[in-house]
């Protein structure tokens, strides 16, 4: 669990240090891969509480969730549409999904745990007694 | 099984790497100062005075205009509308609609003829007029008039046809005289002389002539200043100041 931590905090100093920056052209596109990778990100995260996280399906789906939301932005771009409202939309509302999801697996496994631990304490108090 | 374990972790590691990295670039894109200021100090200062000289300007105008208030309020009703007369008598002066006496410059531009042969007649074209009198404002020309056409705030300089119209009537063909009022002719006549706008008139063959004349008459601007998009700015409340 802190492994990924460390390599996100690794990530922002890299970014940071760099002082790399893009065109405002192209920001567009990076924001829309932040998103995408955000939404795969959280994904991972509910398959691992789900108990179904694949290695595989979670980089591919890394890659071409980032890759296909930029290409629908150059698209938009290329049609004059706003394509890229399309993606941010799905992505967003996938992103919510999932991290109500997360929530709901965290909040059962926290009563789980309260429960258990409550059980214990009765179990402890009558030998106790 | 470990193995695994730590690729996979690695794996979202690496995920979370890149995440870090792509929210870090958008981040110092989108952080990128918009406007520097890249004015010295120098100019800093010479802006600040401007805006000084424009504000002393300004408390000179409310000055005038509270004294005339004050005058106003003292008056009896046949003095107020005497002076109310008088005030609209120096609007019309300053708004262009009297005639005018005064001294200052005649310009006469010209046609200027060069040994080479065949040449079409000069003729003059409304932008560069425009860029002269703006000139003329610059060096300290009071009131002007185009031929028979007063210059006012609002008169137009146009081509039309192929001919140059000051207030909607064409000035006609060259020679064409520019009459200007000012406080200080040999100011005016100077910076003409050493003006860029004598190369920009040789290039269309026009040549400008001057002479100080005394008592020169400006006739009245015959239009109609139209108000319909003029509109009473927004008088704030007074308050002690």
């Amino acid at each position: 669990m802190l492994l990924p931590a460390l390599f996100l905090i690794i990530g922002l100093l890299l970014g940071f240090m760099t002082n790399f920056t893009i065109p405002d052209v192209y920001s567009n596109y990076l924001s829309i891969a932040v998103l995408a990778a955000l939404d795969t990100l959280f994904g991972g995260i509910r398959a691992q509480l789900e108990a179904k996280f694949d290695q595989k399906v979670f980089i591919s789906g890394f890659f071409f969730n980032v890759s296909l939301a930029a290409f629908l932005a150059f698209l938009g771009v290329q049609l004059g549409i706003d394509l890229y409202l399309a993606a941010i939309f799905a992505f967003g509302v996938r992103l919510f999904q999932n991290l109500a999801i997360i929530r709901r697996i965290l909040l059962d496994k926290y009563y789980l745990y309260k429960k258990s631990k409550k059980s214990n304490d009765i179990s402890t108090n009558s030998t106790l007694k | 099984m470990k193995n695994v374990i730590t690729k996979q972790k690695l794996m979202i590691g690496f995920v979370c790497l890149l995440i870090g990295f792509m929210v870090a670039i958008l981040f110092n894109t989108n952080q990128q100062p918009v406007d520097r200021e890249t004015r010295d100090t120098w100019e800093i200062r010479s802006a600040l005075q401007e805006e000084q000289k424009m504000q002393q300007n300004l408390y000179q105008e409310i000055a005038i205009a509270e004294k005339m208030l004050l005058e106003y309020q003292e008056q009896t009703e046949h003095q107020q509308i005497d002076s109310l007369k008088e005030s609209i008598e120096a609007l019309q002066k300053e708004a262009g609609l009297t005639e005018i006496v005064g001294n200052g410059v005649v310009l006469t531009i010209e046609p200027l003829f060069l040994d080479e042969g065949y040449q079409e007649f000069p003729s003059l074209n409304a932008e560069l007029l425009q860029l002269f009198i703006n000139d003329l404002n610059a060096y300290g020309a009071n009131e002007m008039a185009v031929g028979n056409q007063r210059i006012v705030n609002i008169t137009p300089i146009r081509d039309v046809n192929g001919e140059v119209y000051v207030n909607n009537s064409s000035i006609g063909s060259l020679p064409v005289e520019i009459r200007v009022l000012t406080k200080d002719t040999e100011r005016l006549i100077n910076h003409i002389e050493v003006s860029e706008i004598n190369d920009y008139f040789a290039l269309e063959n026009v040549t400008i002539s001057f002479k100080e004349q005394e008592k020169i008459k400006l006739p009245k601007y015959e239009g109609t200043i139209n108000f319909k998009d003029v509109q009473l700015g927004d008088v704030p409340e007074e308050g002690e100041s």
